[in-house]
């Protein structure tokens, strides 16, 4: 008998059953769903029929938030990565520790500070703007450390060779470790739009749970897995159970397609780690 | 004869607290080949890395003496790194081309500077390459990725991208380290060719290398300079106790 077969034997059970689950699932909810799904179902504006509303609300909240945190990733962990060597220094520490802190908050919390901030203080409409708000808090520490990440991959001789040259530690940045570290950070923006557009709890209490006749970016922006939400809790149509699993699974799938360009941008500019170097 | 390229007076290294050099004096003339040799951590890469400051970008280091490079005082308040880092180029143990193609590996330290037009650019990179002797292995496949190339050639591009900003001094830390017999005859044979129009101080623990490449040697010991002299000199008549010990093996740090 070849050695770790055992091992290797319960190891592909589990992955087998593990996808099974997965299949299961996926399949009832198409099965449920995709009977319910058409044209008019994906474009109408009528909310008791259609998600047309909600896809864009979806695609405009996530795609803001992600043009306002991935420059203020990126700033963050470029000054704790490239700037400050020493991770000891007071203000990193701090840095680190709201940005840990933050990561792990429970996104409903989040979103009450938020709207106790803007609702409360600054009176701002319970909007798509307020739901941008909410995802920039939500995302900014993921997308800090997944960039943090991606600088950290970036191999230090890189860095030497382009200070060697006369590069300042910005042309570095710039030049060297960013075009280094691209095809990793693509990645990540991907797992971040896959997880603010399953975002719900956070975006019930910001952005509502309706959308008006008049698309606004200070009207009411219920996306995609709140409507989900809403029609199982709330929803009084005879189909609700068949829409829920339709919208289910256009959200699945936008998801995996947003998910599958990422990645292969992400291969494009030189896959998700830098190349080793590989001495032949 | 002509002023020393690089002139050390009195330097010391601490890391943290721990001293990496301590008080070395040397002068290493225009255009020739010093090797700098002696048991792992006794300085030599820290002295290397002293003269383009390098040692800039590392924490808790401190640094007493005065480096002279072409008769600037590189520690003195006001003086410009990047200048001195484009006089003085750096050659690493490990080939460290950058991920891009050939081309821009070799432009980027041009491109730093700002604008140069794209003719230049590839004169000078052409120019730099064939420095290099690697041109005629490149030659018509400057778009392909660097990290296509063997470790040799990468190596060989490393000093073509170290040589395009037009430097005085090279230093190179074990450049052959991780290459194989061949591509390091390849570098030493370089080498030899840059020797005269290049100030080159070369770390390296192949003694070899040193008697074949290097005009003069240096011997380091726990961070103290042990002695300097012709290569040929230090390699059959050291004069200090500990040289000879190492020259033949039995040193024990």
């Amino acid at each position: 008998m070849r050695r770790g077969w055992r091992a290797h034997s319960i190891a592909l059970v589990l992955a087998l059953l593990g996808m099974g689950v997965f299949l299961a699932i996926v399949a009832s909810l198409i099965q449920e769903g995709l009977p319910a799904i058409s044209w008019r179902f994906l474009t109408g504006w009528s909310t008791s029929e259609s998600i047309g509303p909600e896809l864009l609300n979806t695609l405009v909240m996530v795609g803001m938030t992600l043009i306002v945190t991935i420059p203020l990733g990126l700033m963050t962990a470029i000054y704790q990565e490239e700037y400050h060597y020493n991770p000891a220094k007071k203000r990193v520490a701090t840095l680190s520790r709201v940005r840990a802190t933050l990561l792990s908050a429970p996104t409903i919390v989040v979103a009450l500070v938020v709207y106790r901030i803007a609702v409360g203080w600054w009176h701002w409409p319970v909007s798509v703007l307020t739901g941008v708000l909410t995802l920039s808090v939500i995302n900014w520490p993921f997308l800090a450390t997944l960039s943090a990440q991606a600088l950290r991959g970036v191999p230090d001789s890189y860095r030497q060779a382009s200070l060697a040259l006369g590069a300042s530690r910005l042309q570095t940045t710039r030049g060297v470790v960013l075009p280094a570290a691209l095809g990793f950070l693509v990645e990540g923006w991907g797992l971040a739009f896959a997880r603010l557009a399953g975002e719900s709890a956070a975006l019930i209490v910001t952005a509502g749970v309706n959308v008006s006749r008049h698309w606004s970016l200070f009207g009411p922006g219920e996306t995609l897995a709140v409507h989900i939400w809403y029609i199982r809790t709330e929803g009084v149509s005879l189909n609700r159970g068949a829409e829920a699993a339709a919208t289910g699974v256009v959200l699945m799938a936008l998801i995996a397609v947003v998910v599958w360009a990422f990645g292969r941008l992400s291969r494009l500019l030189g896959g998700a780690q830098p190349p080793s170097q590989e001495v032949r | 004869m002509m002023a020393p390229t690089v002139r050390c007076d009195q330097l010391s290294v601490w890391y943290g607290r721990h001293p990496a050099l301590k008080s070395v004096s040397l002068s290493v003339q225009a255009g020739e080949v010093l090797a700098l040799i002696g048991p792992s951590g006794c300085g030599k890469s820290t002295l290397l890395r002293a003269i383009n400051r390098l040692l800039d970008e590392v924490a808790h280091i401190r640094i007493a003496g005065n480096v002279w490079v072409d008769d600037e005082d590189i520690y003195q308040k006001g003086v410009d790194v990047t200048t001195l880092r484009r006089r003085v180029g750096m050659v690493f143990q490990t080939p460290n081309p950058f991920p891009f193609t050939i081309f821009n590996n070799v432009a980027y330290g041009l491109r730093l500077t700002g604008k140069r037009t794209q003719s230049e650019l590839r004169r000078v990179v052409e120019a730099s390459l064939t420095k290099a002797a690697l041109w005629d292995e490149v030659r018509g496949k400057l778009a392909r990725p660097a990290l296509s190339l063997s470790g040799g050639q990468q190596q060989r591009l490393c000093i073509a991208r170290a040589l395009a900003v037009e430097p005085t001094v090279l230093l190179m830390d074990e450049p052959t380290a991780s290459l194989d017999p061949l591509s390091t005859a390849r570098i030493e044979d370089l080498m030899g060719q840059l020797k005269g129009q290049y100030t080159i101080m070369m770390v390296t623990h192949n003694l070899r290398q040193a008697a074949r490449v290097a005009d003069r040697t240096a011997f380091f010991a726990k961070g103290e300079l042990v002695e300097v002299g012709l290569t040929r000199q230090i390699f059959t008549a050291p004069s200090d106790r500990r040289t000879e010990e190492y020259l033949t093996g039995r040193y024990e740090s």
